[in-house]
């Protein structure tokens, strides 16, 4: 009967191993490897569903490494935007529109090959420049997360009340964003115009001149001289690199 | 310093510095919404979109004319007195006005005006579509306005999407053609695609160097590189070297690909095939310059920190003999892979295709001898970027002329296939000479515009090997662009000869089409082709002014 206090004791006693994990170090590798696990699953998948699904998952364990990293409103906009732009198009343009043709998407076994052999060399490469810088390996000493908000919203406004980086050059301009910030509302105005162009179903009657020619046949001679250009188009199509 | 006195100097320099330098852009963000506000109110909506864009480009022309004026020695036709200095950061070193900034503009407003004509004239887009087309192009047309100026790696960046974005829409405009949606498709995956490589070489370069400001950047790459080693590819210093590189590619990638030059341009001869003729003009004549005058400032800036001369000048120079070796290598295989992928072509919009993508090539080359100079032969620099103004300036009239003259052909013979052509000096004579002209400039052929800016191009070459700057690159180079020229001839006059001596088709279906409008149109466009080459004085001496900007 006098053991069961004595674990007790020693449980108490005994350093917590909960203390002695790095929870930094924990969550980076969780986030890390869900957000590198889901990228790879995303590639893999053949069904546009769950591609759209593992996107959200890594797109929100990316978040998850900005949180650690410090930036918290990066942090935050990238759960907005891209998680949540990625689950509007999850449902709306994939789950609506998905009709059975188009649900499966799968590459012929030539170019997974291809683009296997890109993404690794691509990926080698990269990780070679990423580790080959050496402020780049150092741990950044100490990340302290500011409520970092304000400076932000100042800078939309063109003012920069943030102390520069340590180490940054001397020399450094740092302009507010207020231009930028204004000029992209004129962007998406023009962009959304554009998408409600494309979006929108025609109410035209009368045909344009070009629908004309497209319906029209050419006549023979025009068709006649078409096809031997064509011949000779495929023989240059290798320098060409277009359709042929 | 305390939040009232950071607010006041925001704001002196945002209203008394900033904005008057930005009244371009203002007029054709404030022409946008009035175009979309025409279309809402019931009360204006009789108004036509081309005339309401054609009022709010109209002031953005006199906005540029009077920037340019306004500069230090604005040559003609009289000297004035300059209101602002040669060279000025805008909105705390976003933005950059200077000489090239304003001549830019200036085409790019010119352009606009002339467009807008001719697809009123042509009747692409309709009344109907009106307004979402002229949205799109005023609003690609604001990117392209900070192209030209941008200073900052971000504005670089937002630029680029802001010119590209609605381009993707535009080539998609012919809706249910499948070819245009297919073009649109295609533009718009290789564009993300091309941005996102661009991205990710943006935030290496701002990673290592810590700034995204240009100036700030130039002086940080020439301490690395200057410290570092002696130069680029010593093996000991390959950690920040290497990675700057790649960040310099990734970033070229984005810059070659609204540049179309290869192997960056797989979109440009389907898109322009797709989409209709109007607007492979716009995306040809002003896409090209702004994309070239974006590379200009890059190049510029990442290469050179004006005269002082201090540790990172050295380091400098191994930047700018990376650079020149970059673009004149891409340059020489452009202009080859376009004038050889023109060949063979049947459809004429596709032909014009590849002849931009030649002539980025000859572009190109320009830039490789601007960059080449820069710094160690300050009046050869100042001739070789003075070459590119003057280029783009005749440019904008050789390519929107041939372009006009394939919308009207094809309003009239409801055909853009090179053999649908044939035999058509017997019915439209004026239309074949108008051809005529506008391709034997494109070849470079005297007397015409094209042959003095294609001078102007390889003189500058001719002028780095004579003094003895990267004297083997410019050598072939040179030599490239001359069998070039030589290559093109033949694809240039076969659709002449098409139009002249193959007989026609008994079967052609001519349209009735208004004679005397697009006539006037072509005329218009076609006549300053010739004059230029005859006349160039005028354009020269602005195309010297912009040349003054890296001074």
């Amino acid at each position: 009967m006098s053991a069961l206090p004595m674990i007790a004791g020693a449980l108490i006693a005994a350093p917590l191993p909960v203390a002695a994990i790095n929870w930094h170090s924990l969550f980076f590798l969780l986030f890390a490897s869900v957000s590198c696990g889901f990228a790879v699953a995303v590639v893999a998948a053949d069904n546009v569903v769950r591609m759209a699904f593992y996107l959200v998952l890594s797109l929100g364990a990316t978040a998850g490494l900005f949180f650690l990293a410090g930036a918290e409103f990066l942090g935050a906009m990238q759960l907005m935007i891209y998680v949540g732009g990625t689950l509007v198009l999850l449902v709306f343009g994939v789950m609506l529109t998905a009709q059975a043709p188009l649900v499966a998407i799968k590459g012929s076994g030539r170019d997974r090959v291809l683009a296997g052999i890109v993404g690794v060399a691509l990926l080698a490469l990269l990780l070679q420049a990423a580790f080959s810088v050496k402020p780049w390996r150092a741990p950044a000493a100490g990340v302290v997360a500011e409520p970092a908000a304000t400076p932000i919203g100042m800078s939309l406004v063109g003012v920069r009340v943030d102390e520069p980086a340590v180490g940054a050059p001397a020399a450094n301009k740092r302009p507010g964003y207020m231009l930028p910030f204004e000029i992209v509302s004129i962007h998406l105005l023009v962009v959304l115009v554009g998408a409600a162009y494309l979006a929108r179903a025609k109410r035209r009657k009368v045909p344009r001149a070009i629908e004309v020619a497209a319906s029209v046949e050419p006549p023979a001679s025009v068709a006649e001289h078409a096809s031997i250009g064509r011949e000779r188009h495929r023989s240059g199509s290798v320098l060409a690199g277009g359709r042929p | 310093m305390d939040l009232g006195s950071l607010l006041t100097s925001t704001l002196t320099d945002t209203l008394e510095v900033s904005l008057p330098l930005f009244r371009v852009e203002l007029a054709l963000s404030a022409t946008i919404v009035l175009v979309l506000l025409c279309r809402m109110l019931p009360v204006l909506r009789w108004l036509d979109s081309a005339l309401v864009a054609l009022g709010g480009v109209a002031f953005a022309l006199w906005y540029a004319w009077s920037d340019l004026r306004g500069l230090p020695g604005s040559p003609w036709p009289a000297v004035v007195a300059a209101t602002h200095p040669a060279s000025q950061e805008l909105f705390g070193g976003l933005l950059i006005f200077d000489s090239l900034t304003a001549y830019i503009r200036f085409l790019l407003a010119g352009f606009l005006v002339l467009y807008i004509l001719f697809t009123k004239i042509s009747g692409i887009p309709d009344r109907e579509d009106g307004a979402d087309f002229y949205t799109l192009v005023l609003g690609s047309s604001l990117g392209m306005c900070l192209m030209a100026s941008a200073n900052h790696l971000l504005m670089i960046f937002m630029a680029v999407e802001m010119a590209s974005v609605p381009s993707y829409a535009l080539a998609g405009m012919l809706k249910g053609r499948k070819a245009s949606s297919e073009a649109a498709l295609k533009y718009a995956v290789y564009g993300a695609g091309a941005a996102g490589v661009m991205l990710y070489g943006i935030s290496l370069l701002a990673g290592v160097l810590g700034t995204c400001h240009l100036p700030s950047m130039a002086a940080e790459l020439g301490r690395i590189v200057g410290d570092g080693a002696d130069s680029f590819y010593v093996a000991d210093s390959a950690g920040p070297i290497m990675v700057l590189t790649l960040g310099g590619l990734m970033m070229a990638v984005g810059l070659a690909f609204k540049l179309s030059a290869v192997p960056f341009h797989f979109w440009c001869p389907d898109v322009f095939e797709g989409a209709a003729a109007e607007v492979g003009a716009f995306l040809s004549v002003a896409s090209k310059a702004a994309a070239v005058a974006l590379a200009v400032r890059v190049a510029f800036g990442l290469g050179w920190l004006g005269d002082a001369a201090d540790a990172s000048a050295a380091g400098l120079a191994d930047v700018r003999h990376f650079l020149v070796y970059l673009i004149g290598l891409m340059a020489a295989v452009t202009c080859t892979l376009g004038n050889l992928g023109a060949y063979g072509q049947t459809n004429m919009k596709r032909l014009l295709a590849y002849s931009t993508i030649a002539h980025a090539g000859y572009l190109l080359l320009g830039v490789a001898a601007a960059v080449a100079m820069l710094g160690v032969d300050p009046e050869g620099c100042r001739k070789a970027v003075t070459a590119l103004a003057f280029y783009l300036g005749t440019y904008l009239f050789m390519n929107l002329g041939a372009f006009a003259i394939v919308a009207v052909l094809r309003n009239r013979l409801r055909s853009e296939e090179i053999a649908a052509y044939a035999g058509l000096v017997r019915s439209n004579p004026g239309m074949v000479v108008a051809a005529g002209a506008v391709l034997v400039s494109l070849v470079g052929l005297p007397p015409l515009a094209g042959f003095v800016s294609k001078f102007l191009i390889f003189s500058s070459l001719v002028e780095a090997i004579t003094k003895g700057i990267e004297r083997p690159l410019m050598l072939v180079l040179l030599v490239i662009g001359g069998l070039n020229t030589v290559i093109s001839l033949f694809y240039y006059l076969r659709v002449l000869k098409v139009m002249t001596f193959d007989p026609p088709p008994e079967d052609r279906v001519a349209a009735p089409a208004p004679v005397w409008l697009p006539g006037a149109l072509v005329t218009a466009v076609v006549v300053p082709v010739v004059l230029l080459g005859i006349f160039w004085s005028g354009l020269y001496a602005y195309a010297q002014l912009a040349g003054t900007f890296a001074s």
